[in-house]
């Protein structure tokens, strides 16, 4: 593929789903049986798109951000339409490309009342995902990041469980009052961004002057503010109300503790798919949101917060597990592990260490996997019983021996056993919260989530698989079919591989964690140097001479 | 000592060569798990254990060749930091690496390796084997020894390894072995549950295990940025501290010879402080002991010590040949080997040595006192297991490793031969596990009788069986050793000890009486039993062979520049010369003289075992009452002091109740009930003057959200279409 091919590849990753929606959009609503196959053949095109994208990604490449392509759009509002992916983006599009495909399979025959909306809304959401994932211009992430509420709304309002309604509006307010936050906090980046006439909402733009800012404040070492320019002096007065809404934001999307109780509720009233999607990759939007915008853009400010930060994470990961322990209920307890989990995750961002930073990238891709494939493996037996208490169930390992098997593999990724995926990022998280600046206290005490994540895992286990069958309704459920077989298969050979040859993905992942450690500690201990952490600016429309110059294109100085 | 490695014969092949193939003994059982888990329902119960029993079989047979191979001196494996002798290694990439992290596949064999790998392979082929008739009316054959074959790559994993995460693969491994096999009859709640406090119990050692690891990278991290002046190495500190640098960026910071420069390093570096990053303001020292206590943890986790052991017992719920294999011979004893593996770090710590043999003759001393009352034949046997262990790790204290490895490989032998007569007796016996509801299998079982006799006097310490040398090595390093800083620690281990040996030989010996002598108990299944096949008494017959035989090991007749030596010892001085070598620098052990053979202790020790066993000879032989004194005592015993009740109440129970709580009052009224409806209910105050927008339906707000969405985005399709 040449060069004008590759840069519009991502294009095509964000297009291809919305196109295959539209052709649903067209197509006749009682042919439900050619709705599932054409979604299914557009999650695989898809897949097949996000696989080119993350082979074309070169990681020997100085260039951060690749497969770039930017064009006018909007510039009268200092918006253009611009994409290209780091090595992290790049993982996160490919594991979003993978559960497409996988996510239509869960719910193949499950799904009986109004086939086509529901696979409308879950090829909008993925092109939605992918958009925010590729997106460097802010205001564009914006759109996506909002966009992925409304189909995710529905799938849990119309398709879910008994209590549809309340968990979707709890969902829907829960994480519309963090994207308001984020609206705002964007908009005051604009003005951030540059003199008037200056201005821009492109990433790197935004980036780059803020760094400029960081680096005044840190070199003239000011308490008052007085002296500095007027972007420093912005940056200094406002910087910290910007950083808590995009932190407020992201925080309620991871979710961190105590903003995590929309999180059960949904997981538990929505449906496989949904539920495959939200811990899948929608979570990752809110670690994500830390790793791209709050902390590279303020690092100061992320600085002098870390603890707090990092002392939340920590009471996610053991609060989470504890309130695992408590729950009846299969899913709930599964949602609460996730808030455990990406405890851990966000510790590591927040330890500003490679190797902690790598881990907690692991570990997004980790989480996205196991916790998927959980709630697709519990999805099938829901889908037999249409029961989710611990008490409904016992001794299904005698009827359904290799839907136990399989789901003993994912719950042991899942409690990172090593040589399963989630041994590398854990421990690569722990090592590096470890050998920050961190007390360590606060990483002796996440570790605490070796001996709670066995607990609450093997205590679910047991009570829904070992015992004596007592309940009727058990004795005669079919073990898994061969759909279902496929389904789960990508997902136990993701796990062995991440687990024993996670090497290639964390190369991959190496000169983004890298770059983020470099700008999270930008302007500490004399650290002043921007050519390590500068982001080149690309000029839009790319290849073309501008008839005008478009506010986006300006390059900061 | 160069003589006594003159005597083994050169290998008629390049020795380094099988390092390359070192993958193989793990490929081969983990391919026949595969296999048999795969497809072993389509392949039918011969054509399982046929690949089951080859695959092992064809383990021990590269085991051999590689234990062979490092019997050579052209054994040698060169690092950056320097040569490692007699030993293979081969190398098969980075498993991961991230910032200045790094782990290899690297496995490696060497003395104490290959002993492991020959005991695994070897108790795990007879094991395998006695497995396809005791196991052979199960509807889960397959199934079984799928997981069996599952195991015995795990702790190859384990023992091969050559830095501590691959390790630590292993050791969850067996781990998770151990669960699915103790909880094998799962429809069975009580067994279930067995499993699952067995890894849960592992897990809280594994915490120690993976905080210890990281303190190490943490502590490698903290010498690689100390100013090269303060080492006072050979060559010289600049030379040292780049191979150091050089070996960390091979190998990693977690693989052993990195961890033994450390310890070398660590050892020159005295009371200084570290100067910078996370562990500044601590002393080196400190760290260590703090890292060793923690890996301490870990071992106590895997291998059944105080205050971890509670799952050992518990874990008699899986069928007898796991017992043997996994809680008796293999897996519990991977503390005691990862401490042989680390004992150049152990020796800097005089104050962890000293815990260490504490705790280890305690639990020898309280597993005793549990074992005197319990009826059930494999409870016996475990608490047996427990109070070994106990040996090996007072052993491990004093500083012993050659001692308290020896018990361990004597221990695999005899006690996997116990745990397989005990089965072998059930077997007979209908399943009866109570031996109070046994008695007089003697006749009727000769062979499982005979073999059972020999590994009883071995354990119980009777001269000339391995079991007496091997233990009274253990307890005579405790007599005359002594730890710098705690002279009276290893003293009262080798009182507290003294006493467990007594013990051992009680409650083996009213298990015999009761078991085999006086008469058939009215209450027995049957009314006569019968022997088992040759599959199980095959490997009986092996194994107390091998109980015998072991001896030869364990009696000092080697004449050495150190003095009279075990021909064990002198072939573990490669692995452990490191620890001796730094031991003598830093004089953290003052180790007792060597004046030719103690036989002194010899017949003390004999005396004591004597002793135990007369007692129990006296009381169930001749069938005396008990004190009444002692009833109380009795009853305490025979409820294991009632610590799995004191453990619910006070640490289960508790940490339920917490869950419970913060659900019900954090997460329900705190957060959704206070701060989401109280924010909810101040927005919807302030927005009273937007009283027409706010419909309270979610679905309006949506519906409005896709029209603007929609209107938004044909706008900007037609500002890209001007």
């Amino acid at each position: 593929m040449n060069a004008a091919l590759d840069s519009r590849l991502l294009n095509l990753v964000i297009a291809l789903p919305l196109l295959f929606a539209g052709l649903i959009a067209l197509w006749p609503k009682r042919e439900s049986g050619q709705i599932r196959s054409l979604t299914l053949i557009g999650m695989l095109a898809s897949l097949a798109t996000t696989i080119a994208a993350f082979a074309k990604f070169d990681l020997h490449s100085r260039q951060e951000f690749q497969l770039e392509y930017r064009t006018a759009w909007l510039s009268d509002f200092g918006v253009s339409y611009h994409v290209g992916i780091d090595g992290l983006s790049a993982c996160l599009v490919l594991l979003t490309g993978i559960l497409g495909p996988l996510v239509v399979l869960s719910t193949w025959t499950f799904v009986k009342d109004r086939v086509k909306a529901f696979h409308l809304a879950i090829l909008i959401q993925q092109a939605a995902m992918l958009g925010a994932l590729c997106s460097l211009d802010t205001l564009l992430f914006y759109g996506f990041f909002e966009a992925t509420l409304i189909p995710m709304y529905f799938l849990i309002g119309i398709w879910g469980s008994e209590e549809r309604r309340m968990a979707a509006t709890k969902f829907f307010i829960y994480t519309m009052a963090g994207s308001v936050l984020l609206l705002i906090a964007l908009l005051g980046l604009y003005y951030l961004s540059g003199p008037p006439g200056g201005r821009s909402f492109d990433y790197a733009a935004i980036y780059n002057a803020l760094t400029t800012a960081t680096r005044e404040i840190a070199a003239s070492g000011t308490t008052d503010g007085n002296q500095l320019s007027t972007a420093a002096f912005a940056l200094f007065r406002y910087g910290p109300w910007f950083f808590f809404a995009f932190a407020l934001a992201f925080a309620i999307k991871v979710p961190m503790f105590p903003l995590h109780t929309w999180l059960p509720d949904a997981h538990v009233q929505a449906p496989v798919a949904g539920s495959m999607l939200l811990a899948g990759i929608l979570l990752k939007l809110g670690t994500y949101g830390f790793w791209r915008f709050a902390v590279p853009l303020f690092p100061a400010i992320a600085r002098n917060w870390q603890v707090l930060l990092a002392t939340l994470a920590v009471i996610g990961v053991v609060y989470g597990s504890l309130m695992c322990l408590a729950q009846r209920d299969v899913k709930r307890l599964i949602a609460y592990s996730s808030v455990s989990h990406l405890g851990l995750v966000m510790l590591g961002i927040f330890a500003f260490t490679d190797e902690g930073a790598a881990g907690s990238a692991y570990q997004m891709l980790n989480h996205g996997v196991s916790t998927s494939a959980l709630f697709l493996l519990f999805g099938f037996l829901y889908e037999r019983r249409h029961a989710r208490l611990l008490s409904d169930y016992g001794g299904i390992a005698k009827v359904m021996p290799v839907f136990s098997a399989l789901f003993l593999i994912v719950t042991f990724s899942s409690i990172a056993v090593p040589g399963t995926n989630g041994f590398v990022g854990e421990f690569l998280v722990l090592m590096g919260a470890f050998k920050s600046n961190l007390p360590i206290g606060l990483p002796a005490v996440a570790a605490t989530s070796v001996i709670l994540g066995a607990a609450y895992m093997l205590w679910m286990f047991q009570k829904v698989f070992f015992g004596k069958l007592t309940n009727q309704e058990n004795m005669q459920l079919q073990d898994l079919r061969p759909r279902e077989l496929v389904a789960v298969a990508p997902f136990i050979v993701l796990i062995f591989v991440m687990g024993l040859w996670p090497q290639p993905i964390l190369d991959v992942l190496r000169p983004s964690s890298e770059r983020f450690v470099a700008r999270a500690l930008y302007g500490s201990g004399g650290n002043l140097d921007v050519s390590k952490v500068r982001i080149r600016v690309l000029p839009a429309p790319i290849g073309a001479t501008p008839t005008s110059t478009p506010a986006a294109s300006v390059v900061m100085k | 000592m160069d003589n006594f490695f003159q005597m083994f014969p050169t290998v008629p092949f390049d020795p380094t060569v099988t390092g390359q193939g070192l993958w193989m003994i793990i490929a081969y059982p983990l391919a026949g798990a595969l296999l048999c888990g795969l497809l072993g329902k389509t392949l039918g119960r011969a054509n399982t254990h046929l690949i089951a029993l080859g695959s092992v079989g064809t383990s021990f047979v590269l085991s051999v060749l590689a234990y062979w191979a490092t019997c050579d001196r052209r054994a040698v494996v060169a690092t950056p930091i320097g040569l490692v002798p007699w030993s293979v290694h081969g190398d098969f990439g980075t498993w991961f690496a991230a910032g200045s992290f790094k782990v290899n596949f690297g496995l490696s064999v060497d003395h104490l390796s290959g002993i492991m790998l020959l005991v695994i392979t070897g108790v795990g082929f007879l094991i395998h084997m006695y497995s396809t008739e005791y196991m052979s009316d199960d509807k889960g054959y397959w199934r079984f020894f799928s997981y069996l074959n599952l195991f015995v790559a795990a702790m190859l994993t384990l023992v091969l390894a050559d830095s501590l995460p691959l390790l630590f693969v292993g050791w969850e491994g067996v781990g998770l072995c151990s669960y699915l096999l103790i909880g094998f009859w799962y429809e069975d709640k009580e067994k279930a549950y067995a499993g699952r406090k067995a890894f849960i119990t592992n897990r809280i050692g594994d915490f120690g295990f993976v905080v210890a690891a990281i303190l190490m990278v943490l502590l490698t991290d903290a010498i690689t940025q100390s100013p090269v002046q303060s080492f006072g190495r050979e060559p010289s500190s600049a030379v040292f501290a780049s191979r150091y640098q050089a070996g960390i960026d091979a190998l990693g910071a977690l693989s052993f010879p990195v961890i033994a420069e450390t310890a070398r390093t660590v050892a020159t570096l005295e009371e200084q402080t570290i100067a910078s990053g996370p562990l500044s303001g601590h002393s080196f020292q400190g760290v260590v002991t703090v890292t060793l206590l923690l890996f301490m943890l870990g071992a106590a986790g895997k291998s059944a010590q105080i205050p971890l052991y509670v799952w050992l017992p518990d874990a008699m719920a899986g069928p007898t040949p796991v017992s043997a294999l996994i809680h008796a011979a293999t897996m519990v004893t991977s503390g005691v080997y990862l401490f042989c593996r680390i004992s150049a770090l152990l020796v800097l710590s005089p104050t962890a040595m000293a815990t260490i043999a504490l705790i280890g003759a305690v639990t020898a001393l309280w597993a005793a006192l549990i074992a005197f009352s319990q009826v059930g034949i494999k409870k016996i046997l475990a608490y047996s297991t427990v109070s070994q262990l106990g040996f090996m790790f007072l052993g491990i204290g004093t500083g012993a490793f050659w001692a308290a490895f020896l018990h361990l490989v004597t221990h695999a032998f005899f006690k996997a031969c116990l745990f397989l007569g005990a089965g072998s007796v059930m077997h007979g016996n209908a399943g009866e596990e109570d031996i109070t509801k046994l008695g007089a299998v003697r006749k009727e079982m000769p062979l499982t009788w005979a073999t059972f006799l020999v590994a009883t006097f071995a354990i119980t310490g009777i001269v000339p069986l391995s079991g007496f040398f091997s233990k009274d090595a253990i307890l005579h390093a405790a007599h005359s050793n002594v730890l710098t800083g705690y002279p009276m620690v290893l003293s009262l281990a080798w009182v507290i000890g003294t006493v467990a040996a007594f013990g051992t030989a009680f409650y083996m010996m009213r298990l015999y009486f009761l078991t085999f002598e006086g008469k058939r108990s009215p209450a027995a299944k049957v009314a006569h039993a019968h022997e088992s096949g040759p599959a199980i008494t095959v490997p009986l017959v092996i194994l107390a062979a091998l109980a015998v035989l072991a001896v030869v090991q364990g009696i000092p007749f080697l004449h050495t520049p150190e003095g009279l030596q075990t021909v064990f010892q002198a072939f573990l001085r490669p692995v452990f010369s490191d620890a001796a070598a730094i031991s003598d620098h830093v004089r953290s052990v003052h180790w007792g003289e060597e004046n030719g053979v103690p036989w002194g202790t010899y017949l003390f020790a004999w005396c004591i075992a004597l002793a135990g066993g007369a007692f129990a000879f006296i009381m169930y032989k001749r069938n005396r009452r008990l004190p009444r004194a002692l009833e109380p005592f009795r009853r305490a015993s025979f409820a294991k002091f009632y610590i799995d009740e004191g453990v619910d109440i006070l640490i289960l129970r508790p940490l339920r109740g917490l869950s419970m709580a913060l659900y019900r009052v954090v997460d329900a009224v705190l957060i959704d009930g206070f701060a989401v409806r109280g924010t909810a209910w101040v927005t919807a105050r302030a927005g009273a003057a937007l009283r027409y927008f706010q419909t309270g339906d979610a679905q309006t707000y949506a519906a409005v959200m896709v029209l603007a969405l929609v209107a938004g985005i044909l706008w900007a399709l037609m500002k890209v279409a001007s």
